[in-house]
């Protein structure tokens, strides 16, 4: 398979799993669409496997991190300013305080992620205690969905 | 960073899909390391010098 064969089937298959998971949703089938979304990376990653040649290197990389980062914070500004307005007229709209709070803590929960990976990739990649801290931050993200769990 | 891979890719006969290939990329980025658009890790530099059978302080230059 050819990388431009790759990426036709890809945005393909992306709107066909969109479609069949945005139906799922609306049918009130929740369990299923996680299960679409692992057969569907699986299948990805397999398809990922039969391109002849390279299919990303290391601009596409660099240009994936600085999108990321760029998005992120584009997220967290968006996110933090919409928390504030969805906030401040909670006692217009009851429905709008739990959208706001999930805004808050997504937005949260990216940082605390990507400061994890950040730290990971920049000091702890080189050192032994890899190990430990992978096992660390697992169990400390582990941790905070119990307690938001318990908290809900 | 200024750098003479068209000249010793044109030396070569090879196009830059071939370059691409030779170095282990994707032709867009011989594209843009062409254009100067682009710096490349010291592993592409040497990977694309080895490709056009040079060194990299022939290949790119610094100044």
């Amino acid at each position: 398979m050819t990388l431009k064969q790759y990426q036709v089937v890809k945005i393909t298959f992306v709107v066909f799993l969109a479609v069949i998971f945005s139906q799922l949703i609306d049918g009130k089938n929740y369990l299923l669409p996680i299960g679409v979304m692992m057969a569907g990376s699986l299948i990805m990653m397999l398809l990922r496997r039969r391109v002849n040649g390279v299919v990303a290197d290391e601009r596409d990389y660099a240009t994936g991190g600085k999108a990321a980062l760029l998005a992120m914070q584009i997220y967290g500004w968006l996110a933090a300013s919409s928390m504030f307005v969805f906030y401040g007229l909670k006692d217009t709209n009851p429905a709008f305080e739990p959208i706001g709070m999930t805004l808050a803590f997504s937005t949260c929960l990216l940082m605390l992620i990507y400061s994890a990976i950040f730290r990971y990739y920049n000091r702890v990649k080189l050192m032994d205690g890899k190990l430990i801290y992978t096992v660390a931050v697992l169990v400390f993200f582990l941790i905070m969905i119990v307690v938001a769990f318990k908290n809900f | 960073m200024a750098n003479r891979i068209k000249e010793f890719r044109n030396k070569l006969n090879l196009t830059q899909d071939d370059l691409a290939k030779l170095a282990g990329v994707r032709r867009e980025t011989i594209v843009f390391l062409e254009q100067d658009k682009y710096n490349p890790s010291l592993k592409l530099a040497h990977d694309v010098a080895k490709a056009l059978k040079s060194s990299i302080p022939e290949i790119f230059n610094l100044e």
